[in-house]
């Protein structure tokens, strides 16, 4: 039994703490951009409403991708140091064994074989995940930075390059999460549950039934002793200025790739807010700016002046154009003819013949006290023409 | 008859009095009736208000001015034909003129014409109580509210004097006379506004060819709560949906062989997402990215097809997109979909690289479940039937699952050939028997 308890170290701190903070992007990514991609559906609008708003989400999602670049950087110049200061075997590099691996799994599975293929460090199970991720990875960096800087890209690529990104950046999503639940949760969390990643250990059974060969050459003493101490140290001193250089190179090209363009979403103001005075009422104005000039007075002004002024000859008519609508058939005063004129109303005379100011018909609309008026000209022949005694 | 016989005497007088009580109810409910708009021709008959010939006698003749003290000068002449073909032809002056009841008139102490026509701010609310009410949301009321006098009030549409009664068809919408009519009342104060839309396809629909498929104003931004973009961002951020109320309808559309995918396709853009997203949650925040009027002109709208704003033209896409992307350059304007949706002629890149997901997603994942599905039969049927079938093998008991499998894998993994064969025929039997 106590080779059965014996425990493998497989991964470092290191390691666990990178698996950790993968854990985190990888969840914010899809989270963050999921929403996106489904932005109508309720779940989606109560996700982005809990994140503070889709400009929020978007913020975050834009963020969580910086992370997940940085620590991808630090993948390759953690790689670099196993492979050049530590010479260990490229245990992820992928093989045809890998293929004949799935293949007799797969047979073995379904009862066509009767052992399981004898897997190394990394078996085809991991390989196809961790492959999986590094192409994730770059097909996302690359489309996300074609959504991120547009105009840039439509300088070197055809104008639908962006939206064909788009579809790319969401299918791959839809693929990268949904392969993390059947593969992923599959293998380490629902087969077995391998908590490896976070204890770093795994038993000799779990190596016996998915690292048989890495087991194998464990116990037979095949795995290369590390290095002396004085060798490391100098390749250290090699690989270590190196690594800066490169990482720093790298870095600037995240630097880059998020500062490339400025976009217009923060320099310009929404189009609508440049319009034109809403407020501009119509010229000439439909209300009079002069008074119009007063219509002449239809009656045959010559005629009147010429003769004797009398009830029939104009005066009559003055009268009877100014006062009619009035003072006709409706009671009261009526000045639709000679002698109802001459009779006066309820309150006595209108027409006093040769007494001017005893005539209200004069005084009356001469002081303005009448809603009804004369024209000056046609006042002037009804002073005379009462003077002169009123002849009909 | 027969029941209230036999009741007794206490009971008929309760039934007398609930009748009675019935009936002053339902007069006063009669009586509560809300005035409408058809009831108040007989106010005039009612009140003993004059005739309206006495006013007439003074107001009807040509060239009366009134003079403000600001210089203000209006025409104060009533022509009797149009008064007579208004709406108000049977009302006495003296329903809305309530001040003036003789001659001379009382003193009126507006400064200017504005002021007097302000005066009369509330008189249509008498009887035109849900068009005030309505005018009250308006953006005009707001505009009032917020101290300008030049925010319009009923009688600076409709002329009181003249306004006829307004023509519908059987369906209650305007006739195509009015309809035009509507867009020339807003010119009035809105004249540049006025001259735009004069000259788009909306504006020519209405003016000159009387279609009643196509907005005026008052379709778009409402008729007594008139709505518009400024002060807050509600109208703004809604606005697609005014668009797509017809540009979505394919009765309507198909007449003019207009695509029904617009709205679709912009919401499944970068722009219409976000915007659809701030109407659902932030609908007062003003955001920059365009709305369908910020691309397709807000008044001056033309067809797709127009060579100077046309946004099927190339250059005038350019243009479009270089208001709010200075830098955009040619291929830029291919980024936004133009709302087709991608097929194998327009956008074909969009379109395959959506093909070889769709093919690619199934494939990938389907290879994944089908050896996972692989693994589930092989640890969960297989090698649980066989724990069944040859439990003294397992040395250890059932103790815990991990050292359980364990111990089997080995007794799997590590005796001779010939005993896995034999498991393996068992296990083969087993398959066979079933």
């Amino acid at each position: 039994m106590s080779k059965d308890q014996k425990t493998y170290t497989r991964f470092e701190v290191a390691q666990r703490i990178e698996h950790i903070v993968l854990i985190v992007t990888f969840t914010t990514l899809a989270v963050t951009g999921l929403v996106q991609k489904f932005a109508q559906s309720s779940i989606s609008i109560s996700i982005i409403a809990a994140l503070g708003g889709i400009e929020m989400t978007r913020i975050i999602h834009r963020a969580a991708s910086v992370v997940f670049l940085v620590q991808a950087i630090y993948h390759l110049v953690a790689i670099g140091y196993k492979l050049y200061v530590e010479r260990k075997q490229a245990s992820m590099l992928p093989g045809f064994k890998d293929l004949q691996d799935a293949f007799q799994h797969f047979l073995y599975n379904l009862g066509l074989r009767n052992e399981r293929p004898k897997m190394d460090r990394y078996n085809f199970v991991e390989k196809a995940e961790y492959w999986a991720m590094v192409w994730g990875l770059v097909l996302m960096a690359l489309t996300g930075f074609m959504m991120w800087n547009p105009i840039a890209t439509a300088r070197l690529l055809p104008g639908q390059a962006i939206p064909a990104a788009k579809v790319a950046h969401g299918a791959e999503a839809i693929l990268a999460v949904l392969a993390i639940f059947i593969w992923h949760f599959y293998h380490v969390h629902l087969k077995t549950f391998n908590k490896s990643m976070f204890t770093g250990k795994l038993s000799r059974h779990e190596m016996e039934e998915e690292h048989a060969l890495e087991l194998e050459k464990i116990e037979k003493g095949l795995i290369p002793p590390p290095p002396p101490p004085e060798v490391l140290q100098r390749r250290k001193r090699i690989y270590y200025p190196v690594a800066a250089v490169l990482s720093l190179i790298l870095l600037f090209f995240v630097y880059r790739f998020v500062t490339f363009e400025e976009t217009a979403i923060t320099t310009v103001s929404p189009v609508s807010a440049r319009a034109e005075d809403v407020f501009v009422p119509q010229t000439p104005t439909p209300l009079p700016t002069r008074p119009p000039t007063p219509t002449p007075f239809p009656t045959q002004e010559g005629q009147i002046l010429d003769g004797p002024l009398s009830w029939n000859s104009g005066i009559g008519q003055i009268i009877n154009q100014r006062c009619g609508s009035c003072h006709g058939a409706m009671g009261g005063l009526a000045l639709n003819s000679y002698e109802a004129a001459m009779r006066g109303g309820r309150s006595g005379a209108a027409i006093v013949a040769g007494d001017v100011e005893a005539s209200p018909l004069v005084t009356l609309v001469r002081d303005g006290k009448h809603p009804g008026k004369f024209e000056p000209q046609e006042l002037d022949l009804i002073v005379r023409w009462i003077q002169e005694g009123a002849p009909e | 008859m027969a029941n209230s016989h036999r009741l007794p005497p206490i009971l008929r007088v309760v039934t007398i009095a609930f009748a009675l009580i019935a009936i002053i109810l339902l007069g006063v409910a009669f009586l509560n009736q809300p005035q409408s708009a058809l009831a108040e021709a007989s106010l005039s008959e009612k009140f003993q208000l004059p005739n309206n010939a006495a006013c007439l006698s003074c107001h009807m003749v040509e060239g009366q001015i009134k003079e403000f003290p600001n210089g203000d000068l209006i025409s104060v002449v009533i022509a009797p034909e149009t008064y007579g073909l208004s709406a108000h032809a049977t009302l006495s002056c003296q329903v809305c003129h309530t001040n003036i009841s003789g001659y001379p008139h009382p003193e009126n102490l507006a400064q200017s014409s504005r002021e007097y026509t302000l005066q009369y701010q509330n008189t249509c609310n008498q009887c035109h109580p849900s068009q005030a009410t309505e005018l009250m949301d308006s953006v005009h009321s707001r505009v009032m509210a917020e101290g300008n006098p030049n925010a319009p009030i009923c009688a600076d549409c409709h002329n009181p004097h003249q306004q006829p009664n307004i023509e519908k068809d059987e369906q209650g919408r305007l006739t195509t006379v009015e309809h035009a009519q509507s867009a020339m009342v807003c010119g009035q104060c809105h004249s540049t506004i006025y001259d735009e839309y004069a000259k788009s396809v909306h504006g020519t629909g209405v003016l000159v060819n009387k279609n009643p498929d196509v907005p005026s104003c008052i379709d778009c931004h409402g008729v007594h709560n008139v709505s518009g973009p400024s002060g807050g961002a509600v109208f703004r951020l809604s606005s697609p949906q005014i668009c797509a109320d017809c540009h979505t309808n394919e009765q309507i559309m198909s007449k003019y062989g207009l695509s029904t995918q617009v709205l679709q396709t912009y919401i499944a853009d970068f722009h219409g997402t976000t915007v659809t997203l701030f109407e659902k949650l932030d609908p007062d925040q003003q955001i920059n990215m365009p709305v369908c009027y910020d691309c397709h002109g807000v008044h001056d709208i033309r067809r797709s097809d127009d060579p100077e704003k046309g946004l099927h033209v190339k250059q005038n896409l350019l243009a479009t997109c270089q208001k709010c992307h200075p830098d955009a350059t040619e291929n830029f304007p291919d980024a936004w979909l133009s709302h087709y949706i991608p097929d194998r002629n327009r956008y074909p890149l969009v379109y395959w690289v959506n093909e070889f997901y769709k093919y690619f997603i199934p494939t990938v994942l389907g290879g994944m479940g089908l050896f996972v599905v692989s693994d589930i039969y092989r640890r969960w049927v297989v090698d649980r039937r066989r724990k069944r079938t040859f439990p003294a093998e397992t040395d250890e008991g059932q103790e815990g699952k991990l050292e359980s499998t364990n111990t089997e894998d080995q007794s799997e993994e590590k005796p001779a050939e010939e005993q896995n064969q034999s498991m393996d025929d068992n296990r083969q039997d087993e398959e066979n028997s079933q």
